[in-house]
C-alpha cells in the first residue's frame, strides 16, 4: 500500500509533466512492476487449482487501474511482471511467456474498451459501473483466460479434461482481480482529488472497514451459510462514502472470504471444487457488484442532488438577481409614482388655496358690496361689480349709494389698489367709513377729509382712489370732488361731459390734500356713470382710447335702461371672456316727470312712504301747485299709500304703486297695489280714509281681482306765479 | 330721534315744551311717541310745539289722541301749537283733534 502510494505521487507528476523525461517512466514502470509482482504472489496463495490458477487474481486489476491511471505505455511492466509471475509455476519458458502476454493482453483490452467507451475512473456514474463490469472485467478476461489454461493444456499442467473448469476459475478469477481491485486502487487518487473527509468521516469509515472485516471473517469461517452478512455492511460503505468506502471494503471482504474458501475452511469445508468455486466467485461478484453500482448510484444520486442544490442555487441567485431588479425598478416606479403625486397634491393644495383665496375674496367683496341699489323716486340707479377672472385678482373695487337727510343722494366709488383679501377688506372699512362721514355731513369736501384722515391715522398701505358725489334732486346739481379716480361721465341729450375737475391726488399720499368741492348741473336727459379703471384701461393703449370708447359706447344707449346701459357697457368694453382687472361700474339717471305724468313703484313697506312724499312734492312742486294744495295732496296720497303698506300685504312682500297726472287743472291720482281689499270697519279706524275723502275733490275704490285701484281727484284752484 | 323727525324738550316757567320737527307718519308715529313720553316731567301743562311739522298723517293724529288721553289720566293738560298756515292744519281741522285738544296758533307762549 505504501507503495502503491509513492508510485501514485509519481504517476502524477509523470501526467503534469510527460516530457519530463525517461526517468519518472522507468520509475513508474518500476513501481507498477513490483506491485504488479506482489498482487500476483499474494494471487497464487489464494489459487484453487494447482498452484496458478486462482479464484482471485489481484494482478489484472492493478494492471488495469495502472493502465487507466497512467496510461496504456506501462504495458512493459506488466508484461515482464507476468512473465516473472509465471515462470517458476509454469512447464517452460515458452509456456510462461504466452501466459504472461495473455495476462497483459486481457489488462490493455480493458484499459482500452474503457477508455473507448469514455470510461470515468471515479466511477460515479451508472454507466462507469456497467463498463468496468461488462467490459473491463468480464469481456477482456476472456482472452486471459483462454490463453492461460490453453496454455496449462498445452503444457500438460492439467489435463484437457479439466479445461472448462480451469478456464472458467482463470476468467472468474482474472475478472474478480479487475472488479475488486481495480475500484479500489481507482480510489485511492480520489482522497486527494475529491473533498477530504472529516475526521468523523475518518472514523465512521475505519469503525465500517473494522466491522466489515469482522463480519466477513466470522461468516466466512462459519460453518452456517451466512457469507451475504457482509453485504449490508458494504452497502452501508457504498451508501455513505461512495467509491472510497466501497472499494476498500469489498476488496477487503472478498480477500477475507476467498481466503478462507482456499483454506477449505467455515462454510466452504464440505464443497466440492465447483460448490466451492461457485459459490465465492457467486458471493465476489455480489460484493463487487453492489459496491461498484452502489457507490455509481449513489455518486450520481449525490451529483444530481448537487447539481439540482447548485441549480436551485442558481435559480435562486437568478430569483434574487431578477426580483433584485424588479424591486428596484419597482422602487423607481414607485418613487417616481411617488413624486408625481406630491408634485400633484401640492399643485392641487396651491390651486385649492388658491381658488379659495379667490373665492373668499370675492365673497367678501360681493358683502362688503351694496346688497341692493336703494329705490329712489327721483332717480333711476343701476350698478354691477364685475370681478377679474384669473385667480387672486379680485381687488378693492367699491361703490355705494346712500340717501342721505333732505333727499340728498351721495354716491362713492373708488379703488383700492392691490387685489386678494387685503384689499377687499380695506375696500370694506372705507365704504363704511364713508357711509358714517355723509350721513354726519354730505358735504364732499367734508366727507373726503374725514376718509383721508381715516387713510392717514390707520397708515393703509394700499393707494385708494375716490370719487364722492351728493345729488340734489330738488336742484338738480352735482357737487363731487375725485381723489385720484377716473373721472365721472355725464352724458346724454345730446350732451356729454367727463367731470374732470375738483381732482386732487389720491388719499393718503399727500399730507394735506387741498379737496376742491365742484359743482355740475344736470340737464335733461343726462345719466351720470361712474367707474372703475378697469372698465376704461387696456394694456398698452393710453387712457384717453378708453374714455373715449366708453363714451362712444356709453352715448350709443343713453336711452336704454339704465340696466341695459350697465350690462351693454360692460359687455362692450370688456375684451373677450378675460378680465385682467375687475370693474365696478354705477349709472344714476335723474328723472324728470314734471311736465307728464308720475309714474312710481315700491315696495309697500313704511319706509317708503316719506320716499312717495318726496317724489310727489318735488312733481307738484315742479307743476307749480300752489304750497298748501301741495300739503293737502301730499297726507291723500300718504294715507291711501300708508293703506296699501298696513292692509294690501298681510303675509307678504308686495308693491305700491302711484300715477299722477294733471289735466287742464284737474289732479288724477290713483294708488293700487296687488293685494287684498279690507274694509274700513276691519283696519280700524278709517281716519285714512276720512282724511282722503275730506283732502280731494272725489275718492273711488275699486276693488279688483289683481288689487285694488284708490283713485282720488282734486280740480286745483290756481297755479302759483312762481316757487 | 329718527332721520325724519326731531323732537326736542325743554322746561320753560313750569310749562313742559316739546317740539317735534320734521315729518310724522307711519314709519315713525311710534318713537316719536315715545321721544315725547320718554322722561315727561309731571308738570301740569305740556305743549307740543308743531310749528316745524312739516307732515301729519293719520297715524301721526292717532298717536296725538292717545298722548293727549294718557295725559288726562295723569291730570296733565296737552296743548298744541300749529300756526294757521302750517301744512297740518287740514289735517288737524278735518279730525277733529282741535276738539279734544287745546290748539293754539303761536309761539306766544
Amino acid at each position: 500500500m505504501t507503495g502503491l502510494a509513492g508510485a501514485r505521487g509519481t504517476w502524477r507528476v509523470a501526467i503534469q509533466r510527460p516530457g519530463r523525461g525517461q526517468v519518472a517512466y522507468v520509475g513508474m514502470l518500476a513501481a507498477v512492476g513490483v506491485v504488479y509482482y506482489a498482487s500476483a504472489r499474494i494471487g497464487l496463495t489464494l489459487s484453487l487449482v494447482e498452484r496458478n490458477v486462482t479464484p482471485l487474481w489481484p494482478s489484472s486489476g492493478v494492471a488495469v487501474a495502472a493502465f487507466l491511471l497512467a496510461g496504456r505505455r506501462l504495458w512493459p511492466a506488466v508484461a515482464v511482471a507476468a512473465f516473472a509471475v509465471n515462470l517458476p509455476i509454469t512447464e517452460g519458458v515458452l509456456a510462461a511467456a504466452v501466459t504472461a502476454a495473455g495476462n497483459t493482453l486481457a489488462p490493455l483490452l480493458a484499459a482500452t474498451l474503457l477508455l473507448r467507451v469514455g470510461f470515468r475512473r471515479q466511477l460515479d456514474r451508472r454507466r462507469d459501473a456497467l463498463a468496468i463490469v461488462f467490459l473491463g472485467a468480464l469481456a477482456s478476461m476472456l482472452g486471459s483466460a483462454t490463453i492461460g489454461t490453453g496454455t496449462l493444456v498445452v503444457s500438460d499442467a492439467i489435463s484437457s479434461d479439466r479445461l472448462v473448469s480451469a478456464w472458467s476459475v482463470w476468467w472468474t478469477g482474472d475478472a474478480m482481480g479487475v472488479l475488486t481491485v481495480a475500484p479500489f486502487l481507482l480510489c485511492l487518487p480520489l482522497f486527494r482529488e475529491l473533498s477530504p473527509w472529516s475526521a468523523m468521516s475518518w472514523l465512521e469509515a475505519s469503525a465500517v472497514l473494522v466491522v466489515a472485516g469482522g463480519v466477513a471473517t466470522w461468516t466466512a469461517s462459519s460453518e452456517l451459510p451466512l457469507l451475504y452478512l457482509s453485504l449490508p455492511i458494504v452497502a452501508w460503505a457504498a451508501w455513505r462514502f461512495q467509491l472510497r468506502g466501497a472499494a476498500p471494503v469489498s476488496l477487503m471482504v472478498c480477500l477475507i472470504t476467498t481466503r478462507t474458501a482456499v483454506n477449505d475452511g467455515g462454510a466452504f469445508a464440505q464443497l466440492t471444487l465447483f460448490e466451492q468455486m461457485f459459490t465465492l466467485q457467486t458471493f465476489n461478484a455480489c460484493v463487487a457488484l453492489t459496491s461498484c453500482f452502489l457507490a455509481a448510484l449513489v455518486s450520481e444520486r449525490n451529483q444530481a442532488a448537487t447539481a439540482l442544490a447548485s441549480a436551485a442555487v442558481e435559480l435562486e441567485n437568478r430569483v434574487e438577481r431578477r426580483t433584485a431588479e424588479l424591486s428596484e425598478a419597482e422602487d423607481r416606479l414607485v418613487e417616481e409614482m411617488q413624486g408625481r403625486y406630491e408634485a400633484q397634491a401640492q399643485l392641487n393644495r396651491s390651486e385649492t388655496n388658491a381658488r379659495q383665496d379667490h373665492e373668499i375674496a370675492e365673497t367678501l367683496q360681493r358683502s362688503l358690496l351694496p346688497d341692493r341699489i336703494p329705490q329712489i323716486p327721483a332717480v333711476a340707479l343701476a350698478a354691477r361689480y364685475v370681478p377679474a377672472t384669473a385667480h387672486l385678482e379680485v381687488g378693492g373695487d367699491w361703490y355705494d349709494v346712500m340717501q342721505l337727510s333732505d333727499g340728498l343722494i351721495g354716491l362713492a366709488i373708488g379703488d383700492v389698489a392691490g387685489h386678494g383679501l387685503q384689499a377687499a377688506a380695506t375696500m370694506g372699512q372705507l365704504r363704511m367709513a364713508v357711509r358714517a362721514y355723509a350721513v354726519q355731513d354730505p358735504s364732499p369736501v367734508s366727507v373726503m377729509r374725514g376718509v383721508h384722515q381715516l387713510v392717514s391715522h390707520l397708515a393703509m398701505q394700499e393707494m385708494v382712489t375716490l370719487t364722492y358725489l351728493v345729488y340734489d334732486p330738488a336742484t338738480r346739481t352735482l357737487r363731487f370732488t375725485n381723489a385720484g379716480h377716473p373721472p365721472p361721465l355725464l352724458f346724454g341729450g345730446g350732451h356729454s361731459k367727463y367731470l374732470e375737475d375738483g381732482v386732487s391726488p389720491p388719499l393718503g399720499v399727500v399730507e394735506a390734500p387741498d379737496f376742491i368741492e365742484t359743482r355740475e348741473h344736470v340737464w335733461r336727459g343726462a345719466t351720470l356713470l361712474l367707474y372703475t379703471d378697469g372698465l376704461v384701461e387696456r394694456r398698452r393703449e393710453s387712457i384717453q382710447v378708453g374714455l373715449h370708447r366708453l363714451l362712444r359706447e356709453a352715448s350709443g344707449h343713453e336711452d336704454a335702461d339704465v340696466d341695459v346701459l350697465c350690462d351693454q357697457v360692460v359687455s362692450s368694453l370688456i375684451e373677450g371672456d378675460h378680465i385682467a382687472d375687475d370693474i365696478a361700474l354705477v349709472a344714476m339717471r335723474p328723472l324728470f316727470e314734471a311736465d307728464e305724468q308720475l309714474s312710481l313703484a315700491l315696495p309697500a313697506e313704511p319706509r317708503m312712504l316719506v320716499e312717495v312724499r318726496r317724489a310727489l312734492r318735488r312733481w307738484l312742486q315742479h307743476s307749480e301747485v300752489v304750497p298748501d294744495e301741495v300739503n293737502e295732496i301730499l297726507v291723500a296720497c300718504g294715507e291711501a299709500c300708508a293703506n296699501v303698506v298696513r292692509h294690501a300685504y298681510p303675509t307678504a312682500a308686495g308693491d305700491m304703486m302711484l300715477e299722477a297726472h294733471i289735466v287742464d287743472g284737474l289732479l288724477d291720482m290713483t294708488v293700487h297695489d296687488h293685494g287684498t281689499w279690507r274694509s274700513p270697519v276691519d283696519r280700524g279706524g278709517g281716519w285714512g280714509l276720512h282724511l282722503i275723502d275730506g283732502l280731494m275733490d272725489t275718492v273711488d275704490v275699486d276693488r279688483r281681482s289683481d288689487g285694488t285701484v284708490v283713485r282720488m281727484r282734486r280740480q286745483l284752484t290756481a297755479r302759483s306765479s312762481s316757487t | 330721534m329718527t332721520d325724519m323727525a326731531r323732537v326736542d324738550k325743554r322746561t320753560y316757567q313750569g310749562v313742559e315744551i316739546v317740539r317735534i320737527s320734521g315729518e310724522i307718519d307711519l314709519s315713525n308715529a311710534a318713537h316719536v311717541r315715545d321721544a315725547i313720553g320718554a322722561d315727561l316731567p309731571d308738570l301740569p301743562v305740556v305743549v307740543l310745539d308743531l310749528t316745524d311739522t312739516e307732515y301729519l298723517d293719520s297715524a301721526g293724529i292717532a298717536m296725538l289722541f292717545r298722548l293727549a288721553e294718557r295725559l288726562s289720566y295723569n291730570r296733565q293738560e296737552l296743548q298744541l301749537v300749529v300756526p294757521p298756515d302750517a301744512p297740518i292744519r287740514a289735517v288737524i281741522r278735518l279730525t277733529k283733534l282741535d276738539q279734544v285738544v287745546s290748539v293754539k296758533d303761536g309761539r306766544d307762549q
